[in-house]
């Protein structure tokens, strides 16, 4: 293309050229009305600006998060005003729950129209102030340059997150003189900020002293690049480390220091190692209630160092000894360096016993069972083997989602794409769309549940239109699982609105031309495994699972995290 | 239980559109209620001026300053229980400006 550089020409191309400039070659997205410019205009740009079109505006931003979660930059959305800026809204508050970076470019009514009830108005701005890092109406086409630019460095960069557009249809037809633009400096928006050295000293001791120092690490190593830093830090200080749901992949999950996931379907390991600690040092999470169990109890023998570049999340939710502000990899690289190097901290006994415990009671019977219906775990287990710990895992929300955390083997950093803040079903099938563009010589498995699929399963039009090569594993269950684990723990097995009545998946599978296979006995699932993942062509492997199935362990709420069910019946409880 | 006191709170921003829905959302999502609100432009140049009153406890105050401070055109922002301390944070945000200067300086060479 021309280079438009020092031409006037119209904000829609203004727009097209500023995303360009940031490095953009796909966006995601749906037009309409108030839109219908800047879509004219990406006619042009179509070789070098892939516009992935969506069923739904919801499709459109989770595809954008799974995209920016496996590439680390901001994914990119464009939608119409009104009812298309609305329908993005759930995405937005996950990705700033999540911490993921996007920019969404929403179309609005012209500036004369503005604040009238025009059609398809809506005060976007107001809708999306709390949900973004960002939310900034453009009414000139000469202010664009500027807000692009801006977007994309408040998305990108600290704790990333979504940012919001309401561009007006007079910005858009507007005419202006184009001069790309960077940001890398806001005055007021301290991006990455630095520990004192005193800080970094005391935690320094604090360690040093510490006889079993426990990490607890979160998304913020992935985002941050820290796995490297963090494999160093565990290693030169013989600390173990379990991860929040976000964290997964950031370690091998053979790495040796790894003990598992913490939290309400958590390994025992690490749950207990919580509360067995002397010293907690949490890096790059934010103390989820998931996470802690009852504050009450959480962590109350031990001293806490929480690392993160989010100064509001220090001591929001847990009170800690020291808190140290900055980005996860600068500080885990300055700690290695000063922390004295150590062998043989005495965390065998528990680590062993917590283990065996597990596998005896909850692994096994869930991965290798004798007899029975299809467990929903030993499916991930062996789509998890079949892949050898390749594959970017995507999943829904649910015990789809816990089971998948649990059972999936990682090799790779951001190869767990999954909605943990908000918990947004419907996110999975839409976001691992996104993660296949964003990594196509990469496999990507969804797993989702009956549920959650239905909730965006427009989207496999996209797949369809797009030849998108997602692995869709379909745990299907005829409920809405763990709803119905909790009714049927805590609320007298009164089964209210969970049960589903089911279309025929495979049906809808043929109908969007994706292939399909149906596994209904335990010995069809190998086979329709390697069916699945034979090519790199979109699947569906539609596979009936055991209806009351549950996800164990599970720490009940209000429970401090080493009160754990191993099932309906079994109690574990470390201290006695 | 920590006890309830009457807080000022005081915030430092740009001049930017939608701040103060912005700040006043964090108040809402608590169910924090603004007993005095003043919006003004600070002694620095280009630099408004929030005072705010609520009554809460210390946690919830200080978590609720760091939310305000966390927000992009926020530049700065305090809370008290007295009101002597006027004077202090104006050279503290001129001193935050100015190191701030001395960054983008650093950035852009």
């Amino acid at each position: 293309m021309e280079d438009k550089t020092g031409k006037v020409i119209t904000g829609a191309e203004i727009l097209l050229e500023s995303l360009m400039n940031q490095g953009v070659d796909t966006v995601f997205g749906y037009p309409g009305g108030q839109i219908i410019p800047v879509y004219d205009k990406l006619y042009d740009y179509r070789d070098d600006l892939r516009h992935i079109l969506v069923r739904h505006e919801q499709g459109a931003i989770h595809a954008a998060q799974g995209y920016a979660r496996v590439k680390g930059t901001p994914g990119t959305v464009i939608v119409t005003s009104g009812p298309g800026a609305t329908n993005v809204i759930t995405g937005v508050a996950d990705a700033l729950i999540d911490s993921t970076p996007v920019v969404v470019i929403a179309g609005q009514v012209p500036n004369a129209a503005l604040g009238t009830d025009a059609f398809q108005e809506t005060d976007l701005i107001g809708l999306t102030t709390p949900i973004t890092k960002w939310s900034h109406q453009i009414r000139r086409a000469e202010d664009i340059a500027w807000a692009v630019a801006r977007a994309f460095y408040i998305a990108g960069t600290g704790r990333p997150g979504p940012v919001v557009l309401d561009l007006t249809k007079d910005a858009q037809v507007g005419m202006a003189e184009y001069q790309p633009v960077k940001c890398n400096f806001i005055r007021s928006y301290v991006e990455v900020p630095k520990p004192s050295a005193e800080a970094i000293d005391e935690a320094v001791k604090m360690i040093d002293a510490a006889e079993k120092p426990f990490v607890v690490y979160g998304q913020g190593i992935t985002i941050s690049g820290a796995e490297k830093a963090l494999d160093a830090f565990l290693e030169k200080g013989d600390i173990p480390a379990g991860s929040t749901l976000l964290g997964l992949s950031a370690l091998d999950s053979d790495n040796p220091h790894y003990v598992g996931m913490v939290g309400m379907h958590g390994n025992l390991t690490p749950n207990v190692m919580t509360q067995e600690c002397d010293l907690l040092i949490a890096v790059g999470m934010r103390f989820d209630d998931r996470v802690t169990g009852t504050v009450n109890t959480y962590a109350k023998q031990a001293k806490i160092i929480h690392i993160d570049i989010d100064a509001s999340e220090i001591g929001k939710n847990v009170p800690v000894d020291l808190g140290l502000l900055g980005d996860a990899r600068e500080v885990l690289e300055a700690l290695t360096a000063k922390i004295k190097t150590r062998k043989g901290r005495g965390w065998q006994m528990e680590r062993i016993m917590c283990d065996a415990v597990e596998k005896h009671k909850v692994i096994d019977p869930e991965i290798h069972p004798e007899e029975g219906e299809i467990n929903p775990g030993e499916v991930i287990a062996a789509v998890a083997e079949a892949c050898k710990g390749e594959a970017i895992v995507v999943t829904d929300v649910g015990q789809n989602q816990m089971l998948a955390a649990r059972y999936s083997r990682f090799k790779e950093g951001r190869s767990m794409i999954t909605s943990g803040g908000l918990g947004t079903m419907g996110f999975g099938l839409p976001a691992a769309i996104g993660a296949k563009i964003a990594a196509p010589q990469r496999k990507v498995c969804l797993f989702v549940g009956d549920g959650g699929i239905q909730m965006t399963v427009q989207e496999l039009g996209t797949i369809l239109q797009e030849g998108t090569g997602v692995k869709i594993v379909l745990l299907n269950n005829n409920w809405l699982g763990n709803v119905r684990q909790w009714q049927e723990l805590f609320f007298h097995e009164r089964y209210s609105a969970t049960r589903m009545v089911n279309p025929d998946f495979s049906m809808i599978a043929e109908a969007y031309g994706i292939g399909c296979a149906t596994v209904e006995e335990r010995s069809q699932l190998q086979e329709g495994i390697d069916r699945m993942l034979a090519d790199d062509r979109p699947f569906i492997l539609n596979v009936h699972v055991r209806e009351e199935s549950m996800v164990f362990p599970m720490v009940p709420p209000g429970k401090s995290v080493d009160q754990i069910m191993l099932n309906s019946k079994d109690w574990f409880d470390y201290g006695n | 239980m920590e006890t309830e006191k009457l807080y000022e709170i005081t915030v430092y921003t740009e001049n930017q559109v939608g701040l103060l829905s912005s700040i006043a959302g964090i108040f809402t999502r608590r169910s924090l209620n603004i007993e005095k609100l003043l919006v003004y432009p600070s002694r620095i140049e280009g630099i408004h001026k929030f005072k705010i009153q609520t009554r809460t406890d210390e946690t919830h105050v200080r978590a609720v300053v760091l939310q305000i401070e966390k927000k992009v055109d926020v530049i700065k922002a305090y809370y008290y229980i007295d009101e002597e301390h006027s004077a202090q944070e104006v050279s503290a945000v001129k001193d935050f400006l100015a190191e701030r200067e001395t960054e983008r300086n650093n950035n852009n060479k």
